[in-house]
């Protein structure tokens, strides 16, 4: 893919807009040993990596946990850190919130210090796509970037 | 919250966890990587995070953790149980 130059009206010194994407993987296994054991239906370690707001948006209409939504889910919140180019970092788990957005289609929210790392980043708007299959979750994550031709590695 | 015992120290418990997560060793050293080898990833991160509050009765504000406590049982035990 082939990166854009454009100069900034504001900036003295032009800038190059770069494609960045990130994946992640995540086994159904996994989600299983995280509600384990489970409170609610929600396991007391599967609050650390959700929102109040994501938890809502993870139980089948039955109210048992959607065990394949939440390995999309953490399988695209881990994706989108790795958009944050964040070396040596935890992941901002409850900072990086994959809601339903209109269509059904994933949208992200940034927030705290995942929001500080995206701007740092230079980052635009965040598209995710997540799939699921055979015991297993997948994530992708894309957004553009823009940094200083001066700052260019 | 747990207390730790003479015959159950805290880092003890934190040592099991990992062990119990990796059939396959029978014994970890105080300075392994634990990142760097790939014992504790990304989600299970978290989960030693609460492993360590359960074994040392305390509450880790998640972001301000410095990774670095985190990187070997010999930090840990610095950090969390010393």
């Amino acid at each position: 893919m082939t990166s854009s130059v454009v100069t900034s009206s504001v900036a003295t010194q032009p800038v190059v807009t770069q494609p960045r994407i990130g994946v992640d993987l995540v086994p159904l296994s996994r989600v299983r040993e995280l509600l384990d054991p489970g409170i609610g239906g929600i396991g007391p370690v599967l609050a650390r990596f959700l929102s109040a707001e994501e938890l809502t948006g993870s139980l089948t209409p039955d109210g048992a946990p959607d065990q394949a939504g939440i390995a999309g889910r953490l399988a695209a919140k881990e994706a989108v850190f790795k958009l944050l180019g964040a070396v040596g970092r935890p992941v901002p788990w409850q900072g990086i919130e994959v809601l339903r957005g209109p269509g059904g289609r994933p949208g992200v929210r940034l927030s705290g210090h995942a929001a500080e790392l995206a701007r740092t980043a230079g980052l635009g708007p965040i598209d995710v796509s997540i799939s699921h299959d055979g015991g297993f979750a997948i994530a992708v994550a894309a957004a553009a970037t823009t940094t200083s031709l001066d700052h260019r590695l | 919250m747990s207390s730790a015992g003479i015959d159950s120290k805290g880092i003890d418990k934190v040592r099991d966890w990992i062990l119990g997560r990796h059939p396959e060793r029978t014994e970890l050293a105080a300075d392994v990587d634990l990142i760097e080898s790939r014992l504790v990833d990304s989600l299970a991160f978290v989960e030693l995070v609460y492993t360590i509050e359960d074994a040392a009765g305390i509450e880790v504000d998640f972001e301000s953790i410095d990774i670095e406590d985190f990187q070997t049982l010999a930090t840990i035990e610095k950090a969390f149980f010393a």
